[in-house]
């Protein structure tokens, strides 16, 4: 990796991994590298998720009871943990989705008055 | 376990996530090594993740506390001064309530060593002229024939044997009891059996039982001891066990035997049912009787008892009280003010504590009222100033502990041993118990005053003062005064105890015991065995003793008599004064009776008042003499010589001839019974017209008697080597230890109330220094525009005075309430003693105002220009 590549890329907002977590889950269990990799790709990599840090939000949203956790075998036939939204976590998901939005909206009409102006 | 699992899983994972991201770069072209390289850069930190994932499954709270202590740690380390001033006054207070509290334990709440004791009842007899007497043998087989409310009962005889044959003769002690005695307790011997019921018949085999120290001390701890034999008083007694080692008793027992072998040796004291010496009942209550009606059924037997026994019984009743309140004997008052008064001193120490913290809080209001305004928890800074409360507390706690150890040893001494009935002080799990409370309790008083103050939801005036500068809020200055004020309140309530208590074991020692105590020793003799059994071998024995002890260089005088004062042994007879109307059987009067010898009263110092005292002539062939004391003179010849007159001992019969004692003497009444209780009725009477085989040895010497101790031992052991001399003691140690439960009182109570004293002084020292360094700008103004310095002076020390002012009348207030409650301890004196509340109020008022001396010389000597200018 080099340096001009990191500066691209946008360190994750407090709490906002959990977020994405979630999203990621509602496609269906996957185990955490998995995870990592569909957050990376799906923001078309400019999110850069450092790997570790998803380990304690993932344990955050188990105690949370957000997420289940089970043993299953990845598509090479390893051993692996597997997550998955409850339906506890559903529920959450769309409430912090709705919250992201209203965030995202109200930053982005500070930011650019005019234009959302004019958007809307 | 749970964190565990999922640290587990979460290696697991790690482990799994670095394979596939390696495998993915391996896909991508890199090397096998430079592709894990890479994994592991792009993972992270994987102690950091580890860490983060502990700290998710970690109790919060607990890390919490944690880091509170920490932090209170690394306060109490910062200000050095403040944490070893608090420290120390805190170790102080809960040290004093630790030791204390392990007499409170070892006297009043150590479980005794018996089955359910709370059933067991101790049954006195009881009669108006004298109080709590022993019983007789047949009146206890009586009780424990009728008695229904009682499960059980069992008869303890006190029994003494000359212990022959070993390196010192020595004189032992033990119980006879009923078989049924020990498993009505609940206790097993040791080592081989029980007594079995046939030995409560007179003649049974003589056996025994020893006491486990006895085993130990004489038999080395023989583990085939069973079978073998020991001779006591010339008799072989065959041993059948050891008691246990952690047996207890009302009196000291080294040895146990059935009643029947003491029946057999006492056959009249079994038989006869006036003979009332040394036996105690033990009953165990029937299941669900109250102790109320056990006394009800036990009054009625007593009065039909009476009524068919009256030359024994009349005017005879019961007394039964619970097992623990026999061990606790009336040590509890002077145990319960102690306790009482070492709370007072750990309440002023905390009111210091809390005081100081104030002081420092002041300096951190600020901090806290923007921590506060910021958005702080309010309830989360509390917990955090309490933990370092908590925190000093527990310091406090293990350096009191430390101080408690001491603390006890020095108290042990001065614990008369016959109180703690073979209950040890020590620190023990309870004690330990205790402090952990008392630590706990205490961080809470000092600590919580001023954290709920310093987080007063007004913030905004708070940081409007601060903002000024040197002031703090005016509610922290009254919570001061305030807690200064009850340090003097509390600190005065413990001076007039102790004041009270001084002033009356003061009056107690100026009590005129009725003899004089200095240079007399004392030692007893008992001759048990067979060469004794006739009167000429006894009266000889004596004769010689005083004839070998009175040419000892140092001695002035010695004689042999019963009936040594404050020893607590007692000989009472009913006797019969020539011509007095006869009462009824009960009402006949009884006074203690001395069996002495020619020189008794000399030696002893007790001074005759009229006629003579005994000679060698009032011999076995002579007039049958007595003496009487001044109060038996006073009653029987009110307006006549009471020399040439007449009484006899027992009642009057039909069927012997009185046998009259003629009064040569009146000496003067002494205190048998304690300084501070009255004397009573005592006749005397010469040993050569009454043999004796138990009496008391007293020497007089001309130096300090305790050095001819060995000197008289070899010259008793000359005439017989085998005879015992115990109980050695100076009369002035008598009289010493007749006091020395007041005297305990007084010195704790006067080391709590100096105590007291200092941390109050303390209290109003920083509180009006405190006030001076905050009012310095006021004072500058104040001079500048004039006012005299001594006003100034005035101002401060008025200040600190009004304070110690309302403390004392609070004080006075309570103890003129809790007083009452030690009046048993007092002697001569009344628990609302005048003299003493103001001689206490002056002294504190005196302190006081030495405490505002020191601010008040500093607030005169303020400059105003620096004063104004600091502002």
């Amino acid at each position: 990796m080099s340096t001009k590549e990191q500066r691209e890329r946008i360190e994750l907002l407090q709490g906002t991994l959990d977020l994405l977590i979630l999203r990621t889950l509602r496609l269906g269990h996957a185990h955490g590298h998995a995870i990592a990799k569909t957050i990376e790709s799906n923001s078309d990599e400019v999110l850069q998720v450092e790997q570790g840090s998803l380990y304690p939000a993932l344990h955050r949203l188990i105690k949370r009871g957000w997420i289940s956790v089970e043993e299953g075998t990845s598509e090479n036939n390893r051993r692996a943990k597997f997550y998955g939204l409850t339906p506890k976590g559903k529920r959450q998901l769309t409430l912090e989705t709705r919250k992201w939005d209203k965030l995202a909206g109200a930053i982005a009409r500070i930011l650019r008055p005019t234009k959302q102006e004019s958007g809307s | 376990m749970k964190r565990k699992r999922m640290m587990e899983a979460l290696e697991e994972d790690i482990r799994h996530h670095l394979e596939r991201e390696t495998r993915d770069n391996i896909e991508r072209g890199m090397s096998p090594e430079d592709a894990r390289y890479a994994a592991m850069r792009k993972f992270g930190n994987i102690t950091h993740v580890k860490e983060e994932t502990r700290a998710v499954w970690s109790v919060v709270w607990l890390d919490q506390l944690l880091a509170d202590v920490r932090f209170g740690l690394r306060m109490l380390r910062k200000n050095p001064g403040f944490t070893a001033v608090a420290v120390l006054t805190l170790a102080l207070g809960i040290g004093a309530n630790a030791a204390v509290f392990s007499v409170v334990y070892a006297v009043l709440l150590r479980p005794l060593p018996y089955k359910e004791s709370s059933s067991l009842i101790v049954l006195n007899e009881t009669t108006p002229m004298v109080g709590t007497v022993s019983v007789s043998y047949p009146n206890f087989l009586d009780w424990r024939n009728q008695s229904r409310t009682f499960l059980e009962m069992a008869a303890v005889r006190g029994v003494g044997f000359n212990l022959a044959g070993v390196t010192q003769p020595e004189n032992i002690s033990g119980d006879a009891v009923s078989p049924t005695f020990l498993s009505m307790l609940g206790v097993r011997p040791f080592l081989g059996r029980d007594f079995e019921a046939s030995e409560e018949k007179a003649g049974t085999p003589p056996v025994i039982l020893l006491s486990y120290s006895l085993w130990q001390s004489h038999f080395a701890g023989d583990p085939n001891i069973v079978g073998r034999t020991i001779k006591l008083d010339d008799r072989s007694f065959t041993i059948v066990g050891v008691l246990p080692p952690n047996y207890r008793s009302l009196d000291k027992t080294d040895v146990m035997l059935p009643i029947g072998v003491w029946a057999r040796d006492n056959s009249e004291d079994a038989k006869e049912r006036g003979a009332r010496g040394d036996l105690v009942v033990i009953g165990r209550l029937a299941r669900g009787v109250s102790l109320t009606k056990a006394r009800a059924e036990m009054e009625g037997i007593a009065a039909r008892l009476a009524t068919e026994y009256p030359s024994s019984n009349d005017r005879f009743g019961v007394a039964l009280q619970p097992i623990r309140d026999a061990f606790v004997s009336n040590i509890r008052p002077a145990i319960l003010v102690l306790f009482g008064a070492v709370m007072f001193v750990l309440l002023i120490a905390c009111a210091n504590v809390a005081n100081l913290f104030l002081v420092r809080g002041a300096s951190r209001s600020k901090e806290v009222a923007l921590r506060i305004a910021l958005g702080a928890n309010r309830s989360r800074i509390i917990s955090q100033m309490l933990t370092e409360s908590f925190v000093l507390a527990v310091l406090g706690g293990v350096l009191g502990l430390a101080l408690a150890v001491a603390g006890i040893g020095g108290m042990s001494r001065l614990i008369p041993a016959d109180i703690l009935s073979g209950s040890t002080v020590n620190l023990n799990g309870a004690v330990l118990l205790f402090a952990a409370g008392a630590v706990t309790l205490a961080a809470f008083i000092f600590g919580l005053a001023p954290a709920l103050q310093l987080t007063k939801p007004d913030v905004q005036s708070e940081l409007k003062e601060g903002g000024r500068g040197a002031s703090v809020g005016a509610g922290q200055n009254r919570l001061r005064a305030a807690l200064a004020t009850a340090e003097i309140s509390l600190a005065l309530i413990l001076l007039v105890g102790a004041g009270l208590m001084m002033k009356s074991l003061y009056r107690l020692l100026a009590v005129d015991p009725g003899f004089r105590p200095d240079r007399v020793l004392t030692m007893g003799m008992n001759l048990r065995t067979q060469q004794y059994s006739k009167d000429p071998a006894v009266l000889n024995f004596w004769q010689q003793v005083l004839d070998k002890v009175r040419v000892l260089p140092g001695v002035e005088a010695a004689a042999v008599g019963t009936v040594v004062p404050l020893t607590g042994s007692h000989s009472r007879q009913d006797i019969t004064v020539e011509g007095m109307a006869l009462p009824t059987p009960g009402n006949y009067p009884h006074p203690d009776v001395h069996i002495i010898s020619p020189g008794f009263a000399e030696t002893l110092g007790v001074s005759l008042l009229r006629g003579r005292t005994f000679t060698e002539a009032d011999d076995e062939k002579a007039l049958l003499v007595g003496m009487i004391n001044a109060m038996t003179a006073k009653r029987f010849f009110p307006n006549e010589d009471p020399i040439g007159k007449r009484f006899m001992f027992g009642h009057p019969s039909a069927k012997n001839a009185p046998k009259w004692c003629t009064v040569v003497g009146v000496v003067s009444d002494t205190k048998l019974y304690g300084l501070a209780n009255p004397a009573r009725l005592e006749v005397y009477a010469p040993l050569r017209q009454n043999a004796t085989s138990e009496m008391t040895l007293l020497v007089k010497s001309g130096a300090d008697p305790a050095a001819l101790a060995s000197a008289i031992r070899e010259a008793v052991q000359s005439i017989d080597k085998d005879q015992p001399l115990f109980a050695i003691s100076t009369m002035k140690e008598l009289v010493s230890n007749s006091v020395s439960t007041r005297r305990m009182t007084l010195v704790l109570l006067g080391l709590f109330s100096g105590l007291a004293l200092v941390l109050g002084a303390i209290g109003i020292y920083g509180v009006i220094s405190y006030s001076v360094a905050q009012r310095t700008h006021e004072i500058g103004i104040r001079m500048a525009l004039g006012a005299p310095r001594r006003d100034v002076f005035r101002l401060v020390v008025g200040q600190g005075l009004k304070l110690a002012g309302i403390g004392i009348a609070i004080g006075i207030a309570g103890a003129l309430g809790l007083a009452r409650l030690m009046s048993s301890l007092l002697y001569g004196i009344s628990a609302t003693d005048f003299e003493t509340f103001a001689g206490v109020s002056i002294l504190l008022a005196l302190v006081a105002g030495l405490a505002c001396y020191i601010p008040a010389q500093r607030a005169m000597r303020v400059d105003p220009t620096v004063a104004l200018r600091y502002e």
